[in-house]
């Protein structure tokens, strides 16, 4: 079962932009954390956001897109990054996040991944690409790298 | 450049209500062109937050609490990553996404290795590299 480790840092509604991790101790502590992820075979993906005063919102109001730039005064809490990862009960996701290095002002949320078995079956028939998408998707990375290469 | 584009859960994706066949067919098309493109990273939809759960680390132990969570303008209900050359690039190819009249989404860039600065060290840096390169291959 895939999971995603949502990390909701108190305060970085508010972040001025520019706002980079900073704290040589904490950034090697979350590395530490990250490697036993690694280690234990179920990490797949993880990403640190910059914060939303840099960021932007499409709105769709009328169901045309309106832009607006960060950062978003009604926001209560924002991402701050996420991991994902693959684990075989919500248990030991929970279990995970319990050991990460967070600090009193954050939150870690725990959400499963829908899978396309979890969807009803006409819903299956219609995104039936769309497993073969996201492993094409995947190999991009990978092949834009060599191309740069 | 790496931006996530979060896409923001509203009533319906929080009653796990699913999306129609239109919809979906038209999400299907618009998933294609940014695959075709070479800018779609990843893409996933997650289960409402009545299936989640928060954890808090104020007190010396961390506490578990179940959802459903009750800011729902804030929470989550999918994303995508994209590899694009710009934030208006990213704009861009959100503004003709196939969303309903009052759906809303955020788009953040993602921290690279360079943005750290120095709090990042070589060793750090190399630990994280050979992270990424042994997630990539799972």
């Amino acid at each position: 079962m895939r999971f995603m480790m949502l990390m909701i840092p108190g305060g970085y509604e508010t972040a001025a932009p520019g706002t980079v991790p900073d704290d040589v101790e904490r950034v090697a502590a979350m590395m530490a954390y990250n490697k036993a992820l690694m280690d234990a075979g179920v990490l797949i993906t993880c990403d640190g956001l910059h914060p939303p005063s840099m960021g932007a919102r499409v709105s769709f109001p009328s169901g045309k897109p309106v832009v607006t730039d960060g950062p978003f005064a009604e926001s209560k809490e924002v991402l701050g990054g996420y991991w994902m990862i693959d684990v075989a009960s919500r248990d030991e996701a929970i279990a995970w996040a319990s050991r990460c290095p967070a600090t009193p002002n954050e939150v870690i949320e725990i959400r499963q991944v829908q899978e396309m078995a979890d969807y009803p079956e006409d819903v299956q028939a219609v995104a039936s690409g769309f497993e073969d998408m996201q492993t094409t998707a995947r190999r991009l990375p990978e092949a834009k790298s060599l191309r740069r290469a | 450049m790496r931006f996530m584009v979060i896409v923001h859960a509203n009533k319906d994706s929080e009653a796990g209500v699913m999306p129609s066949t239109e919809l979906l067919t038209a999400m299907g098309k618009f998933n294609e062109e940014m695959v075709k493109a070479g800018v779609l990273q990843a893409g996933e939809g997650l289960h409402p937050t009545s299936k989640g759960v928060r954890i808090t680390f104020t007190g010396s132990e961390p506490t578990v609490k179940q959802g459903p969570f009750d800011v729902t303008r804030d929470l989550i209900a999918g994303f995508w990553v994209l590899d694009v050359a710009s934030r208006d690039e990213a704009i861009a190819w959100m503004k003709r996404a196939p969303f309903a009249a009052g759906d809303e989404i955020e788009i953040r860039q993602v921290f690279a290795a360079e943005d750290f600065g120095e709090a990042l060290t070589p060793e750090l840096r190399e630990q994280e590299e050979r992270l990424r390169a042994q997630a990539a291959q799972k």
